[in-house]
């Protein structure tokens, strides 16, 4: 009797979530109707979403334990190497983005070699190190980067057509919108895919107990650098989609703390080894910095994310989806889940 | 046909000699026991077989292979597995899948987890005791159900050689019988096993024979009760060593 009441009261809190889920989705989808196409609030949503593609592949490193202050170096790269292919060699954005993004991953191989035999905080110093690395170079190879005055101008997005009905991808806020939207959707499913499958289980293993890990067999180092490598590749693809969707890029822009510290703080906040956590973070978080904290303290604005990493830290360490779903946990404990 | 042979082995950390110089065997489908107080290297001797370590000098034969040099994961897939002194659960996973990873990396990589690595691991826990616990997270445990956990994982990997390190350390009378039942219904699976037993609460009753270590030397080998009666094995019990060592 007791037992069942539990287990309504684990069900009812798990349709809610899903209920509410689904929900935020639609209201995605249909945000530039809601809204009434207003460019400034579909601009920050766009920039939301792209921050929340960011965390979700700061994540997928996160899921081996490590926590990187450097994602920026992957993010830089990706838009510089998409930028500088499609300006100065011509090559359509469509081609030279998933270059970046391989760029950027060439670079998470270097980080991995010289970075990952450290651990915690010692490798969280190391990658906030490296970012200097990339972005002096881009700063001062003016032959090949412009240097600091950066690259104005890029190639933006084309038109997409399906019949009568087009879309600019970059020309339009509404079409940047749905496309950001798209990839966010894409790379949730990759991290679906990753967190669900033994891979996921691999890194579980490795980042809740390490020389276990290593007992049964998982080789721990090739897990933790191929995570590194995917969680870099979709940094950098973020990166290069911002460069064509601003059309600009800047080395102090592109390989800002803000690149680094932003993606990990909603990953954080949001739950670092879930799935969802770190994209609803940022969905959450950024409109609500930029609606509600930047009106009320242009200059302070950001202090929100202090706050919040603290706030999440001392009452929430497994962030607000991870906290979520420990009250999923209660049903599974009682069988009605799995 | 030895299953697992030292030849020579040493394992020196700075100045001091961990192990020294151990020639030893073990035969397929033993129990073996090994004994000696505090520092005489019986963990180092695990960790230099195991791969987590490696030896100074000497090598390590498994089924006639040199696995001296091999890395843990693949000596893992060779067929020797262990457990640790201190338990070692994914502790926020459920104590099912604790098992499951025992059982999928052991193998040839697979994205997904099948319904029969799963099954397998259920019977394992049936096996060591602690089937009503699977769904909890493995860090929820008690220290005696963790024990047992390592155990079903270790056994996961499909191992032929199980190294346990104190398995039974800290145990309750009736903890250790189930313990020995436990350790012989593992032997019957077709599994040898290299025990290490501080206390030889568990190795006098299910060793063939024992192997006991002081001070990273070899001391006696033999029958249990041939290697209690040593006066080399009770001097390093009891702390009664010659001065002038």
């Amino acid at each position: 009797m007791r037992k069942e009441a539990v287990i309504s009261k684990g069900l009812r809190h798990v349709h809610l979530v899903q209920a509410a889920l689904l929900l935020g989705f639609f209201l995605l989808l249909l945000l530039p109707v809601l809204t009434g196409y207003s460019d400034y609030i579909l601009q920050v949503f766009t920039h939301a979403l792209l921050l929340a593609t960011l965390a979700l592949a700061w994540n997928i490193l996160g899921a081996s334990g490590a926590i990187s202050l450097g994602h920026a170096a992957f993010f830089g790269v990706g838009a510089y190497g998409s930028a500088l292919l499609s300006h100065d060699l011509g090559f359509s954005p469509w081609f030279t983005i998933p270059l970046g993004g391989f760029l950027a991953t060439t670079v998470a191989l270097i980080v991995g070699f010289l970075c990952l035999r450290l651990r915690g905080a010692y490798f969280a110093l190391a990658t906030l190190a490296f970012v200097e690395i990339p972005k002096v170079i881009t700063d001062n190879w003016d032959g090949l980067t412009r240097g600091s005055l950066g690259l104005v101008g890029l190639p933006g997005l084309p038109t997409l057509r399906l019949g009568s009905y087009s879309l600019d991808i970059s020309g339009s806020p509404v079409g940047s919108y749905y496309f950001v939207l798209c990839y966010a959707l894409v790379l949730v499913s990759v991290v679906t895919l990753i967190f669900r499958s033994n891979l996921g289980l691999a890194l579980q293993a490795i980042r809740e107990e390490e020389i276990a890990a290593q007992a049964v067999g998982i080789q721990v180092q090739r897990y933790r650098i191929l995570s590194l490598l995917v969680s870099g590749f979709f940094t950098g693809i973020g990166g290069a989609l911002y460069a064509h969707l601003i059309r600009y890029v800047e080395p102090g822009l592109v390989y800002g703390l803000h690149f680094s510290a932003v993606p990990m703080i909603f990953a954080i906040c949001g739950g670092r080894f879930t799935i969802l956590g770190p994209a609803l973070a940022a969905l959450i978080l950024y409109p609500l910095d930029q609606f509600i904290f930047h009106p009320l303290a242009p200059a302070g604005h950001e202090f929100l994310y202090g706050a919040i990493i603290i706030l999440t830290i001392l009452f929430m360490p497994a962030g607000f989806w991870g906290h979520l779903r420990k009250g999923q946990l209660v049903s599974i404990k009682t069988g009605s889940i799995e | 046909m030895s299953l697992l042979k030292l030849e020579a082995l040493s394992k020196k950390f700075g100045d001091h000699w961990a192990l020294r110089d151990i020639e030893f065997s073990i035969n397929p489908g033993e129990i073996v026991g090994l004994v000696g107080p505090n520092g005489a290297g019986k963990t180092t001797m695990f960790n230099l077989i195991t791969g987590r370590h490696k030896p100074s000098s000497g090598r390590v034969l498994f089924a006639d292979k040199d696995i001296t040099h091999c890395k843990p994961h693949e000596i893992r897939r060779l067929g020797i597995s262990r457990t640790f002194q201190s338990s070692r659960p994914f502790a926020k996973m459920s104590t099912l899948k604790n098992v499951v990873a025992g059982r999928i990396f052991s193998t040839d990589f697979d994205l997904f987890t099948r319904p029969s690595d799963i099954e397998t691991a259920a019977q394992l826990l049936e096996l060591v005791g602690i089937a009503h616990k699977a769904k909890l997270p493995a860090g929820e445990l008690t220290l005696s159900e963790q024990r047992r956990l390592d155990l079903a994982r270790a056994l996961a990997t499909q191992p032929r050689l199980l190294l346990l390190d104190e398995v039974a350390a800290g145990f309750s009378p009736v903890a250790v019988k189930q313990a020995v039942e436990l350790v012989l219904r593992v032997r019957e699976r077709g599994v040898t096993l290299f025990i290490i037993d501080h206390f030889l609460t568990l190795s006098l009753r299910v060793s063939d024979r024992l192997l006991a270590l002081d001070r990273g030397e070899k001391v006696a080998e033999g029958s249990p009760q041939e290697v209690m009666r040593n006066r080399e094995v009770i001097r390093a019990y009891l702390g009664m060593r010659r001065k002038d060592e």
